[in-house]
This record gives C-alpha cells, structure tokens and sequence, in this order.
C-alpha cells in the first residue's frame, strides 16, 4: 500500500482526504478476529409493550400450550406409539386421508357386519405371567429329567412363552378391536393359529412395514 | 436433525411443531420443510423414525392443515406430503386470533375458535358440542345458541369449509378433495335435539351426526386480513387521534365488502355512501359532527392510509395496499435503525431513502452532522446493510486515474428481506431460550404448580390459614424467588415473540404487495 498520496507520479485513485482522516492521524482499527458470538449492546432496546390485549395474549398463550401438550395428539415418544392400536386413540378424520397412512387396509367394499367372523375365532386370553410360570415349572421338570441339549430348550421354551406373551397382549387388545369395522381376514389368520405362530411371525411383521 | 440447513424461516416453523405437537412431528416436519414434497417412504430413513411413528405424524398434520397430499404422478396409489409453511408458521398467531374474535364477537365465539384450532378439522355439530362441554352450561347455554355463533363466523369467512372427498375418492388410496367456490361458507343444517340429548347425558364424544361429512376448519387468510386491517386501524389512531381510528375502521369495512380480497388496490368508495355508514353505525357524537374533517385529515396525510381516487359522488376514495404497507414497512425500519444506532444515523438513513441517490459528501451537508461522524454512520449502516453502494465511474482521459462517484442509496425490497430475516432469527433466539428454561427448571416449575394446586385446594375446602402457611413454607422463599423469576422471564419472552411477529406481519406485507404490483 505504498504511495499514498506521497507527491508526484505514482498517484492513486482516492484522496486520502477522502476517507476521512488526514496523514498525521491513525488509521481506524484493524480487525483481527472474527466478531463476537454475544455483541455486546450498545443501545437499550425498549420496554415491551404490555396492554390489555398482550396481557390477554400471556394467558391465553400459556392455556393453548398446556392444552395442546395434553390432547391426543401430542405425540411422545414412547412404545405406545408403535403399536398397531394406537390409531384408534388419535381422533383423526382417517377417511380424509391416503389409505397409506392407516394401520390396517380400509375394506375396498362396504359389507354389513364383518364382526360376525371375529368372534368365533377368539383365543382365551390368559393372563402372561401365568404362562410364564407355567412354562417355567415345565423348564425345571424338563432339565431335571434331561441334561443334554437344555439349553436349546430352554430358549426355544422362552421365545415362545415371550411370543405367547406379546400374542396374548394382542388378543386383549384384540376384544377393543370389536367395534372396528375395517378388519381383514389377513388378521384373524394370524390370531387364529397357535402352532403355526412361529412360522407366521416374521411374515406378520413385515405385513406392515414397507422398507 | 441439524436444523442449521434450515432457513430462519424454517427453523422457527419447526421449533413451533415441536413445541405443540411434540418432536416426532417436529422431526418430520423439520424434514418436510427442507425437502419439499416428498413420499411416505423416504421419511423414516432419513428422520430415524419408525414407520409407524411417521404415520402418526403425518396424519395428526394433515388433520391441523399443516401438510397436504396428493397422489404422485408416478404412482397413483402412493402419495406425496408437502408443509402448508404459512399454515404452520400461523401456529404463533392462534392467541392473537382469540383475541380478535373476542372482541368483536364475544365469549362463545371465542371458545368455539379454539375448539376449532384445537380440533383442526371438524364437523359443526362436533364443534358445537364441545364447546357447549367447555362452557359447561348446556342448560343455560343451549346448542342453538352456539348454532348461531357459529353461523356468524361463517358469514364473516373466519371459519371455512374444507373440500368434501369426490365421489369415488372412497375407491382411491389417496382421495382427491374438491370444493366449489360457492359452498365455501355455506353452513349445513345441524340437528340441534341430538347434541342437547349427548349433553345431558354427559357423553365425552358425540357420535354419528348428519353433518359428520362436512368439515371445517380456521380461515388463516381471513386472520390475516383482520390482522393487517388491526394495524392500519392502530396507524390511523396514532396519526391523528381515537375517533379518526374509528371512522378507519368503518371505512376499511366498506372496502372490505366490496373489493375482490386479492387486489392490491380497494375499488373506490363515495363520501356519500361512507357518510351513510358513519349515521347508520352507532359512532361518536364527535365523529358525526366532524366527520368532514376526519375523512380530509386522513386522506390529505402522506401515509396513504386513504387516497382520493375521484369526485364522484362528492368524492371516490380508496385504498393502495402497496402504498401504505410501504409506508409502514419504511416506519418500521426507520424504528430499527433509530433504536439500534441511534437518532444522526436515522437521519443518515432517511435521507438517502429519500433522496434516493447520494454522495457522501451531500448526505453530510444535508443532514447537518460533523465529517467524522457521517462516515462512521455511514459505514455502520453499510455494514448491516440498511445501505447499499453504487459506483460510477467517470472516466474522462488514459492517463489520469478513472476518478469514481460512490453513490449510497437504500434499496427497500433487500433492506427488508434483511430484517424480515433477522426478525426471524430473534424470533426463534426467543422461543429456544424460552424452551431452555422451563425444561431446565420443569422439576421445580411442576412442584410449585402442584403445591399451589393443593394450597387451593385446601383453601376451597376451608382448612385453617396456620396450616396453609406451614403447607406453604414446605417450599423454601429462595426457591419460590426462582420459580417468579422464570416466570417473568418467560412472559416476557413470549411479549417479545408477540412484537416480533408484529413487525413480521408489516414486513412480510410489504413484500407481499409489492410482488403483486409488478
């Protein structure tokens, strides 16, 4: 940045006058870092406005967020979300909506009554922590009678005592299931078998998720 | 979700789902605003969520009018979510709506609108039915009454119909909606003896009912308007005085019922027929008496709240929205500058939107400030951008240095945008502080809701004051300090995010006008 304005030839473009500052003062302040994250303010701002309708605005304010946080349709995380009855707590208008979004397939025709079909083929529900025990009693009289390959059994007898338990809770929710008109024979399979269970289970699963 | 690929804009929208519908909404969303329109598919994967939970989601945002679908051209069976982005950034405003339908109408309109907002979409009957819950006097105030609140807001446009499902969207996977422009307010019959029968029964739902296919919801553009026209009204106060904000009011009616609501420009309006409204309504005594006056002042003022468009019918009068919105739009920023540089800035400021063009050295004669400190104005401004530069060059021989003019002039379109942006940034710096506090405190914010909750209690049920102050001192002084302290905070950061969306609404305006008259 040589020759400012230092005398003949060489001459620049501006006149150092023009920035502001003659040739005996400094120049401004170089800057060396990047601002701050938190500026310090230099004018107050100024005060809120508080009247009749920001006081109203407060309250209401306050009112509508603890509304909105208790209404269904707030969604949590939790495991209550992924579970397929939930649909029917959210008090959505689902017939407004794509097909895509709903747990089980709307029925393409109209009948009367497909409820008819449900209740035939309802398993007894049984309370899981009976099963549970039950199949554990059967464990320990099994590992006393055999030593060899207890250990199979014994995962082979937990899956099932664990899928029995997951299939039991579904068939309670199974009886809230009365009311729903949109039910597919896909289901009532599923329900219906005991043995066949762990043959279907993986198929079920992918039945509702699409990856 | 790194929310620093979104715009201000969107951050804010995203920070509202999050806080009334909770974070899985709030992810997808976040990843709707960014992404535009996308499938149900492409959610989970890039959210982290599981398909169930994106379901949820999308369908609790459709139910609010957050989000819209439509089938894909591809694939006639699937379809693609997009972000109503207004829709979602009108979530602020819901208090504000409250407010205005309280005043002008009163108490049960006003429960009906947030059991609208609350609901989303809904029948009337529903609406009409919860409400009458809320109020809790289905003796005294009965459904019909309620019917008839209800039919008011439609007749005004604050609530709107949804479009009805086509005949054979029952047959789609994705159901096209349609409505016609006539059937937009037209409120159906609804049987008022099945609601009052639910009523005393006490039924927390009502059940099938005839109007169940016809929904409504909240007209945010309606609002809108009823927003803008508040502002204009509070203008017109401020410029002359009470009564003139008055006979504003009455006149912005008149224009109101007569233009087509997406012009910029009203269609003129006669004294005759604004002097006629003025004796019809129950007005002032002074307004009468200088209605003259009135209407001279306001329309003579450089503001353009009212232009004189002719002399017909003892003269035409209007309305240029672009005008006026830029008016306001240069007031709000001439506030800003003031408050942030002070008043020689402003005066910087000012002239050069005026002027248009200038040097540096006419703005400082002009403005009558010292060298120094017009230059130093002059680059803080330039440095937040409120001023723009301009070269010139003047070249005249070769061998003499290109000698330049340096013009300063204040480009109001990008000026704007700059502090829409930053209005939006301190918008969503409010709301994230906001959040950060009360879930930071929330154990110490819920203990103190429930001791108070039990005091109340107790005092309702007549316990002696010695035992409601041992009750009370179980909760130490420093802590209940605390507790005030985040409080205050709290309100004034909701205050602040109130005057923020104000200047949001002038500004977005603004611009909104101003992209029509082109």
């Amino acid at each position: 940045m040589g020759g400012r304005g230092r005398g003949r030839g060489n001459a620049v473009s501006f006149n150092i006058e023009q920035l502001g500052f003659g040739r005996g003062e400094a120049g401004p302040v170089s800057v060396t870092q990047p601002p701050p994250l938190f500026p310090s303010l230099e004018n107050r701002p100024l005060p809120l406005i508080k009247d009749v309708e920001n006081e109203y605005i407060l309250v209401t304010q306050k009112d509508l967020s603890t509304r909105m946080r208790n209404s269904p349709f707030y969604l949590k995380k939790s495991e209550k979300i992924n579970s397929p009855s939930y649909e029917k707590e959210l008090p959505v208008l689902w017939n407004r909506m794509p097909a895509e979004l709903r747990e089980t397939l709307p029925k393409r025709i109209a009948t009367g009554n497909s409820k008819v079909t449900l209740n035939a083929k309802k398993k007894k529900v049984e309370d899981p922590d009976k099963i549970f025990a039950k199949l554990e009693k059967k464990e320990r009289n099994e590992s006393e009678v055999e030593e060899d390959g207890d250990g199979k059994e014994d995962e082979d007898d937990q899956d099932k005592s664990d899928d029995e338990k997951v299939e039991n809770e579904d068939d309670v929710k199974e009886d809230l299931d009365d009311e729903m008109d949109d039910d597919t024979d896909y289901a009532n399979n599923y329900f219906e078998n005991g043995e066949a269970y762990l043959e279907d289970e993986e198929g079920q699963d992918d039945g509702e998720a699409q990856f | 979700m790194s929310s620093f690929t979104l715009g201000h804009f969107s951050q804010v929208c995203s920070q509202l789902l999050n806080h009334y519908y909770g974070e899985i909404v709030g992810q997808v969303g976040s990843y709707l605003l960014r992404r535009g329109n996308r499938m149900l598919n492409d959610i989970p994967t890039a959210t982290g969520l599981s398909i169930r939970e994106v379901k949820k989601a999308l369908a609790v945002m459709i139910q609010h009018n957050l989000v819209k679908f439509q089938a894909s051209e591809r694939n006639n069976n699937v379809a693609e979510y997009t972000m109503i982005h207004h829709n979602v950034y009108c979530l602020i405003r819901y208090p504000k709506y409250l407010y205005m339908i309280k005043r002008i109408y009163g108490t049960s309109e006003e429960i009906l609108l947030e059991i609208l907002l609350n609901l989303g979409q809904a029948s009337a009957s529903n609406v009409i039915f919860h409400s009458a819950n809320r109020l809790n006097e289905a003796n005294v105030l009965s459904p019909s009454a309620l019917h008839q609140s209800f039919q008011r807001l439609a007749q005004d446009n604050f609530i709107i119909r949804c479009p009805k499902l086509a005949e054979n969207a029952t047959l789609l996977k994705v159901p096209t909606l349609e409505i016609e422009e006539k059937e937009k307010f037209a409120v159906p019959n609804v049987e008022i003896e099945p609601i009052a029968r639910m009523l005393k029964e006490k039924a927390t739902q009502l059940g099938g009912h005839c109007d169940s296919e016809i929904i409504w919801r909240v007209n945010h553009e309606r609002f809108d308007i009823e927003l803008r026209n508040v502002i204009l009204v509070n203008a017109a106060a401020r410029r002359v005085d009470t009564t003139a904000g008055e006979l504003y009011h009455l006149i912005l009616k008149l224009w109101r019922e007569s233009s087509n609501p997406d012009s910029p420009v009203t269609t003129p309006v006669s004294y005759n027929v604004i002097k006629d409204a003025v004796r019809k309504n129950d007005s002032s005594p002074i307004l009468l008496e200088h209605f003259d006056h009135y209407l001279r002042v306001l329309y003579e003022d450089s503001a353009g709240l009212i232009d004189r468009a002719g002399d017909a019918g003892g003269g035409q009068f209007n309305l240029d929205y672009s005008k006026v919105f830029e008016n306001l739009a240069c007031a709000s920023l001439d506030s800003i500058v003031l408050e942030r540089f002070g008043s020689k800035a402003l005066r910087l400021f000012r002239l050069t939107r005026i002027q248009k063009f200038m040097e540096q050295d006419q703005m400082q004669n002009v403005a009558m400030i010292p060298a120094k400190e017009a230059k130093m104005f002059t680059y803080k401004l330039l440095e937040h951008n409120f001023l723009q530069i301009k070269e010139l060059k003047k070249g005249t021989s070769n061998f003499a240095p290109v000698k330049s003019f340096i013009l300063y002039h204040v480009e109001l379109p990008q000026v704007v945008r700059t502090t829409l942006e930053a209005s939006y940034k301190g918008l969503f710096n409010a709301m994230v502080r906001q959040m950060h506090d009360l879930t930071e405190n929330q154990r110490l914010l819920e203990k103190h809701a429930m001791l108070e909750s039990m005091l109340e209690r107790l005092k309702g049920d007549g316990v002696p004051d010695e035992e409601i102050a041992e009750l009370s001192d179980t909760m130490p002084p420093a802590e209940k300090s605390l507790v005030e302290k985040i409080h205050l905070m709290s309100d004034n950061l909701t205050l602040g995010q109130t005057q923020a969306d104000e200047t949001i609404l002038i500004l977005e305006s603004y611009l909104k006008f101003k992209s029509k008259e082109l």
